[in-house]
């Protein structure tokens, strides 16, 4: 028990509303390990951005527990980054002031700050645009500043919803291969939200499918890395066996089509 | 949960009702002579005795229809001219300037000089309702009718639409989210400028209601005339303005250029 | 090029001052009604000439100047009270639209009566127009920031603090410029209207009195003097800072 990163029992949430109260989410169990990519997969509304605001921090759940480090979570902390789906990077602050933001929260001195970001920008491809502001920048690069910023700040968690929802499809495909090579050169224990399915086994350790509202984990699957440095689309797309899972998740997914 | 729900409706109540607790409280410690600082109930009693005499309906009426009559004036003119100018640039060009200084002193500072052409009466309020409310009107517009997209317009013509067809169906209701934010916002000057206006420039309507109260030392008759004037101005907002930009601009999902005024 | 750029201001001046002229000599309009052009000329020099113009100028100014300063040391503060906490906002915002509906010369008469025709009456007056505006477009302003962006800051380790300062002052920023524009568009008129009742001094008190005399020359220096002055304040002062902070963060028509 002790060496799991996130570990939520019998979590539910049930949001009041004007209405009267409506249940976001049904009865999940999982666990995370140090170091593991674990992806999510559901239709809309099945509450699995419910889950992901609770184990950062931003709601409490209504019934269950969720432990960091075998310590329950109290509120948004800094060992746990969130990257958005809307872009939450500030439009005021450039390029280079979005990125260290963390550290400058942390009272990180100014050239410890220049240091991880200039890796970070470099990681990003980001280079040329430090001192831009965001509104000057596409919508796939706004996302790697987000990314680059939550990276940044040293977490050891990193919770990511549906963090390429809204960029195009084919920046989608380098953000994704850029975000696999940053964690496998980080090391990083991530939890990432998404509804396409090729995105969640091709970024993950493990991929957990859930139900419609109100949501449950109804399947797990491992996803068998055989290079973890590299990963990339053409490699993926051609492995027969990536191919089979992705069936069985397309498979467990359109089950539960509304 | 339902205390909760309580609460939260009677929320808007809580800072009125401290504000008139904080007032009982003050003038039964102070006693100040009520000529200066009225009593609660007296202001009541004010309200009651203003209801029951023929004074204050005579005055509503004098003023909102010196508003009416000036904002009538002013959107009429303001949509008029800013059409016409949002769709010639010359135009648009040569009149800027103009309408960036006569902007800049629309409404009161007028009355000095036009009390001498219209003399005290309805004319006067009217001619300051209107100059404040043109121009406001007038420069939304221009902005409105030159800010519609030109795609919107090429796509009704080349469906065969005439110029004339293109203008109705496409740039009026393109521009009217900014003519209605003009608008609101004029109206906003308008009946500022009737208010002055009607202190020193009339011999009826709410403003010379309040005046009449300083000269008779009666602040009762001030404090109920202002929170008159407060209760008509937030009415037209919410019954009137509110209605009609909901109407259109939210069904249409655009949203208005500028919604906090 | 400068030169004919501003030739083409200029020009629409010109062209009104020849049809103001026109229309006097054409129509034969008595000198109580309105004068000639040179007529406003002499006065303008004269009132230049004898200090006049700058004292009462200077007068408004120095009200209007310290009427803003303290309406901003109220209003911004208040508005993030109330736009921060969203049981405050629902408390207090109809309330504001209330206030705002009653403008600042309503509550002249009662001014007068508590503080007599003092500059107090007038600073009174122009600080209550000014500090709804600014209460409530700052209240507007911290609203309209995305929430995402305080839980993405909350969890970047920021305190309360932090993001108050990082996230809730540069996002209402532009919303709190926008108010005071408007606020100081209100509170300019409201000082003019006041100074008129008042009669202590300021450019409403010069055209007012003049008024009294009929001296129409004098009403319209004293009136393009408070135009000149206003968009003085308002282009030198209030909208560089709106066009710096609006067009550099792409605030503007995203």
């Amino acid at each position: 028990m002790a060496t799991d990163k996130i570990a939520v029992s019998g979590f539910r949430h049930v949001f009041q509303t004007e209405a009267g109260p409506v249940q976001a989410t049904g009865t999940i169990d999982l666990t995370i390990q140090p170091g593991e990519f674990v992806t999510l997969v559901g239709p809309s509304g099945c509450g699995k951005t419910t889950l992901l605001k609770a184990i950062a921090g931003f709601i409490q759940p209504s019934e269950g527990t969720i432990l960091c480090d075998g310590k329950p979570i109290k509120g948004p902390g800094r060992d746990r980054g969130v990257v958005f789906q809307e872009l939450a990077i500030l439009p005021w602050r450039t390029v280079r002031r979005n990125i260290g933001h963390g550290l400058e929260i942390a009272g990180a001195s100014k050239a410890e700050r220049d240091k991880t970001v200039a890796r970070l920008i470099d990681l990003m491809s980001l280079t040329g645009f430090e001192d831009r502001y965001p509104h000057e920048l596409s919508g796939g690069m706004k996302q790697r500043v987000a990314v680059a910023r939550t990276w940044a700040a040293d977490p050891e968690i990193i919770l990511m919803d549906e963090p390429f929802a809204a960029v195009d499809a084919m920046t989608r495909l380098t953000l994704q291969e850029e975000l696999a090579r940053l964690c496998a050169a980080t090391g990083k224990t991530v939890f990432f939200i998404t509804h396409s399915v090729e995105e969640a086994i091709f970024l993950a350790d493990r991929v957990l499918v859930m139900t419609r509202r109100p949501g449950t984990i109804k399947a797990e699957l491992a996803v068998p890395r055989r290079n973890a440095g590299g990963r990339d689309w053409d490699s993926f797309t051609a492995d027969p066996e990536m191919r089979d899972i992705a069936e069985k998740v397309m498979h467990l997914v359109h089950a539960e089509r509304v | 949960m339902t205390v909760n729900r309580i609460v939260w409706r009677l929320l808007p109540a809580a800072p009125p009702a401290v504000l008139l607790l904080a007032w009982s409280i003050y003038w039964a410690i102070e006693q100040p002579p009520p000529s200066v600082m009225p009593s609660v109930v007296g202001v009541i009693a004010t309200f009651g005795e203003l209801a029951l005499g023929d004074r204050l309906g005579a005055d509503i009426l004098a003023s909102l229809g010196r508003l009416l009559g000036g904002a009538a004036c002013g959107i009429v003119t303001g949509t008029i001219a800013g059409f016409v100018a949002g769709l010639h640039r010359p135009i648009a060009a040569f009149l800027t300037p103009l309408v960036v200084f006569f902007n800049a002193i629309s409404g009161i500072v007028w009355l000095p000089l036009v009390i001498g052409w219209f003399g005290v009466g309805s004319a006067l309020a009217i001619f300051l309702i209107w100059n404040s409310v043109f121009f406001i009107v007038f420069q939304n517009t221009v902005l409105g009718v030159q800010l519609v997209p030109e795609v919107l317009e090429y796509g009704v013509r080349t469906l065969g639409a005439s110029r004339w067809e293109s203008i109705r169906s496409v740039t009026l209701p393109g521009a009217l989210p900014y003519i209605l934010t003009g608008i609101r916002s004029g109206l906003g000057f308008g009946w500022r400028a009737l208010i002055a206006a009607e202190l020193v420039g009339a011999t009826t309507g709410l403003g010379q209601l309040i005046f009449s109260g300083a000269e008779y030392h009666r602040a009762d008759i001030i404090v109920a005339g202002c929170l008159i004037i407060g209760a008509i101005a937030m009415a037209m907002d919410r019954w009137l303005l509110l209605p009609i930009e909901r109407r259109t601009v939210q069904r249409w999902g655009l949203i208005a250029p500028d919604r906090s005024r | 090029m400068r030169l004919l750029r501003e030739l083409r201001i200029l020009l629409p001046f010109i062209v009104l001052i020849a049809l103001w002229w026109a229309i006097k000599v054409g129509a034969q309009v008595s000198d109580t009604m309105l004068v000639a052009p040179p007529a406003v000329w002499d006065a303008f020099v004269h009132l230049v000439t004898h200090g006049i113009l700058a004292e009462y100028a200077a007068s408004s100014l120095y009200l209007i100047g310290v009427a803003a300063l303290i309406s901003f040391g109220i209003g911004v503060p208040l508005g993030f009270a109330v736009g921060a906490n969203r049981y405050a906002a629902r408390a207090l915002e109809p309330f504001l639209r209330f206030f705002q509906g009653i403008s600042g010369i309503a509550w002249l008469p009662l001014a007068i009566l508590w503080f007599g025709f003092t500059h107090t009456t007038t600073l009174v007056i122009v600080i209550y127009t000014l500090v709804v505006p600014i209460v409530f477009n700052t209240m507007v302003g911290v609203r309209a920031i995305p929430e995402n962006y305080v839980l993405a800051l909350q969890s970047l380790g920021a305190g309360r603090l932090r993001i108050v300062r990082d996230v809730y002052l540069p996002g209402a920023l532009p919303s709190i410029v926008v108010g005071t524009r408007l606020g100081m568009g209100y509170g300019w008129r409201a000082l003019i209207a006041s100074e008129m009742l008042v009669r202590q001094g300021g450019l409403g008190d010069l055209i007012f009195g003049a008024r009294t005399f009929n001296q129409i020359d004098r009403i319209m220096v004293g009136m393009i003097a408070i135009g000149c002055l206003y968009i003085v304040v308002d282009r030198l002062l209030v909208q560089p800072v709106e066009s710096m902070t609006l067009a550099r963060w792409g605030l503007l028509r995203q």
